[in-house]
């Protein structure tokens, strides 16, 4: 079975993408909460969290996974903001 | 610097003796189950129940508590398991009647590079010569495993998926893939091909 021309491309993107990444997806995990805080906040980015910032450029699964984690704290921020009266059930 | 985890309040709320424990339960709850509500949905439709999620995610942050340092909001970190049970609960359904065993045996493990029909005539030998190197590189240089992992990628698995049907962890198909990548990169790099020229090709 051949990959087909859009399966190329991909795999061609992954190899010139790819750079070093001392993170592992379990590494990158354990220190998503404070990057995204930091994100959000728009906070300095510490060497430490650089790395996550490259694991999450690396790793197309962890990439998904924060992006649905910022749009759930969001909208989580957006409720605390909303009085309890006002908030859809 | 982390902070004792004792000194954040949803943790003293959420221990075990705490006297509103059950409220705070019921907090944290909404507030997960309002942020996934959308963040999941937008992503992934509507196609699995978030109440569910959130109540697996419950029990794991209540197993976690004594693992929270207090480097991020507590929110936030619970936030973030509540997500992956999420995906991962996503993942598991929504890849579940994808085969490996059939795309081993279509594929016979091995990737098999075509040029793509709709490929400009002006790119085309540009394209095949870098094309057929990269089939060598393959070839040559990657495990079995390697090869597998990048085409079950390739077909769209993530490498929870991956890993989960394989017998493996995630971390390991990361790095399984994450070397091949690399080493095809450096390979194309002592060919004098670099990034910037693929990307340039296959644009």
């Amino acid at each position: 079975m051949s990959l087909n021309g859009q399966q190329i491309a991909q795999l061609m993107r992954m190899i010139a993408d790819a750079s070093p990444d001392c993170l592992d997806c379990e590494g990158c995990y354990d220190q998503i909460a404070e990057f995204a805080d930091r994100q959000l906040k728009q906070q300095a980015i510490s060497d430490a969290m650089r790395e996550v910032e490259n694991h999450l450029k690396q790793c197309p699964c962890c990439h998904n996974e924060y992006q649905v984690l910022l749009e759930g704290l969001k909208e989580m921020e957006q409720q605390q903001d909303v009085p309890a009266s006002e908030q859809p059930e | 610097m982390t902070v004792n985890w004792v000194e954040d309040p949803w943790v003293a709320r959420l221990q075990p003796d705490a006297e509103d424990r059950e409220q705070a339960i019921a907090e944290l709850r909404n507030l997960l189950l309002r942020g996934l509500q959308r963040s999941l949905a937008n992503r992934f439709g509507t196609g699995f129940q978030v109440e569910d999620v959130v109540q697996q995610a419950l029990v794991k942050i209540l197993d976690s508590l004594d693992r929270f340092e207090g480097r991020s909001q507590f929110t936030t970190w619970a936030m973030a398991i509540a997500t992956r049970v999420g995906i991962s609960e996503f993942r598991r359904k929504h890849y579940k009647d994808i085969s490996l065993d059939a795309m081993a045996a279509s594929s016979g493990l091995a990737l098999e590079l075509a040029q793509a029909d709709e490929t400009p005539v002006e790119n085309r030998m540009e394209r095949k010569a870098v094309v057929d190197l990269l089939q060598q590189l393959i070839d040559d240089t990657l495990t079995e495993k390697q090869r597998f992992a990048i085409r079950a990628a390739l077909e769209g698995l993530p490498v929870e998926e991956i890993a989960r049907r394989s017998g493996s962890n995630r971390n390991a198909i990361y790095k399984l893939v994450h070397d091949a990548r690399l080493r095809l990169r450096d390979g194309l790099e002592s060919a004098g091909i670099m990034a910037e020229d693929v990307n340039a090709i296959f644009s």
